[in-house]
């Protein structure tokens, strides 16, 4: 292979990009036994992005003092129990948090 | 013989350079109109791919930028045969001279940078001031604490965040004048705080090394990667579908 | 580190570029529709998925592979 790449640290970067394991593609597993749990993945992935986004944006709302007090004690309850349900519907699919994995780019990583 | 696809070429020509590909197999030039589709034959069973494919792949497509402006298409594209392979490019013809044309002259290079995150997030997490929320989340019920708790980790997130930004506005502003398009990935992780590609001119790049030189030298405690030339791997605009 | 180590981890970087670039990025030729959802791509071919991974194709020595983007029938 040519020479191509300058690092001073290359054991920081692939310990870095290990982490990540971004370097090779997802895909669903073809496995039959595997295809049940990889769509519950997929689904679930889904709703959690979902209730992530609800989440900061009630973290917008409350911090720009525009909601009252039992609308955050509301907002509050609401979330505890989406997020149980997500943790209920973890555990019937035995997914674990890491096997969710959501990557939101210039969001970061939110949980 | 399956056909195994490396590259999207703009020439129509037969390829001077003897180049081996898979298997150690001739690499050749299938024209189309005024592209070339870079091509090798390989056996019907596949017995051996593996990350060493792949190398040969991409060396394929190194031997070629040389000479060519070139679109590289993703490890394992086969085809049954020449006349499938054909008739799926018709349809991608006009994307892919719209990008041979955009690219043309243009190499990649790659920027990663490792900043300190973790060190950063517990600064950040010590400077926030106790108690520091919004009145109307002032007493004590199970959804207020919830929320407390939320609103104090979103406002570490976000404080972090926002020193992320500051920091790769001024990694990136470094590169801007020397390159034409760029694609940037923030934060992948937590550590990660960069992973850049530029795409520049043949004829700027010494103008780019010279950048990454000054961007050594920037931040203290920064980790810096340099990697390139590579065909453009990350500019090719997809046909949409 | 080691000069032998900085060697040895220089390649696994270079490794690491070419992969993520030959494995994720580049020209994608295919003959039915890709669906992305949430950075994971589904690529239905009639009733195959696809598998892609190279670990996965390690595994698969000696069984015929086909090819993840295929000719159209």
């Amino acid at each position: 292979m040519h020479k191509r790449i300058e690092t001073d640290s290359p054991g920081v970067f692939i310990e870095e990009l290990k982490k990540i394991d971004d370097t090779l593609p997802k895909r669903i597993d073809a496995n039959p036994q595997n295809v049940e749990k990889g769509l519950a993945k997929l689904v679930l992935t889904l709703i959690e992005l979902i209730r992530r986004l609800l989440e900061r944006q009630a973290m917008r709302r409350v911090e720009s003092g525009s909601l009252t007090d039992e609308e955050v004690e509301r907002i509050g309850e609401t979330l505890m129990k989406l997020e149980d349900k997500m943790q209920e519907l973890k555990g019937i699919f035995g997914l674990k948090d890491e096997e969710l994995n959501l990557s939101l780019g210039p969001l970061g990583d939110l949980m | 013989m399956r056909v195994y696809l490396y590259a999207i070429i703009d020439s129509n020509d037969k390829i001077r350079k003897a180049i081996k590909g898979l298997e150690k197999a001739s690499v050749y030039n299938i024209p189309y109109r005024d592209i070339g589709l870079i091509v090798s034959k390989l056996n019907g069973q596949v017995q051996d791919i593996s990350i060493d494919r792949a190398i040969e792949h991409e060396g394929v497509v190194e031997t070629l930028m040389e000479d060519f402006t070139l679109l590289p298409v993703r490890f394992l594209t086969l085809f049954d045969k020449e006349e499938d392979l054909l008739s799926v490019i018709k349809g991608y013809y006009s994307d892919f001279i719209e990008n041979l044309d955009r690219l043309r002259n243009k190499i990649e290079f790659g920027i990663k940078v490792i900043w300190p995150g973790n060190t950063i997030r517990e600064r950040i997490m010590n400077n926030y001031p106790k108690d520091d929320y919004p009145a109307s989340i002032s007493g004590d019920s199970p959804g207020k604490d919830f929320i407390k708790a939320r609103f104090k980790r979103y406002k570490i997130t976000k404080g972090f965040e926002d020193e992320a930004e500051r920091c790769i506005a001024v990694i990136d502003n470094l590169f801007s004048l020397s390159v034409t398009e760029k694609r940037l990935e923030r934060l992948k992780s937590e550590n990660l705080l960069l992973n850049a590609y530029y795409l520049v001119e043949k004829e700027r790049q010494d103008d780019f090394r010279r950048s990454f030189e000054q961007l050594k030298s920037s931040f203290n405690d920064f980790k810096y990667l340099f990697s390139g030339p590579w065909p453009p791997y990350n500019f090719i605009i997809p046909k949409v579908i | 580190m080691t000069m032998k180590d900085v060697v040895t981890r220089s390649k696994d970087v270079t490794l690491l570029e070419v992969l993520d670039r030959v494995l994720n990025k580049g020209v994608v030729i295919v003959g039915d529709i890709t669906i992305s959802v949430a950075d994971v791509d589904l690529i239905y071919l009639g009733l195959r998925v696809l598998l892609s991974s190279v670990e996965t194709i390690t595994h698969l020595r000696g069984a015929p592979i086909e090819g993840p983007m295929q000719e159209p029938t």
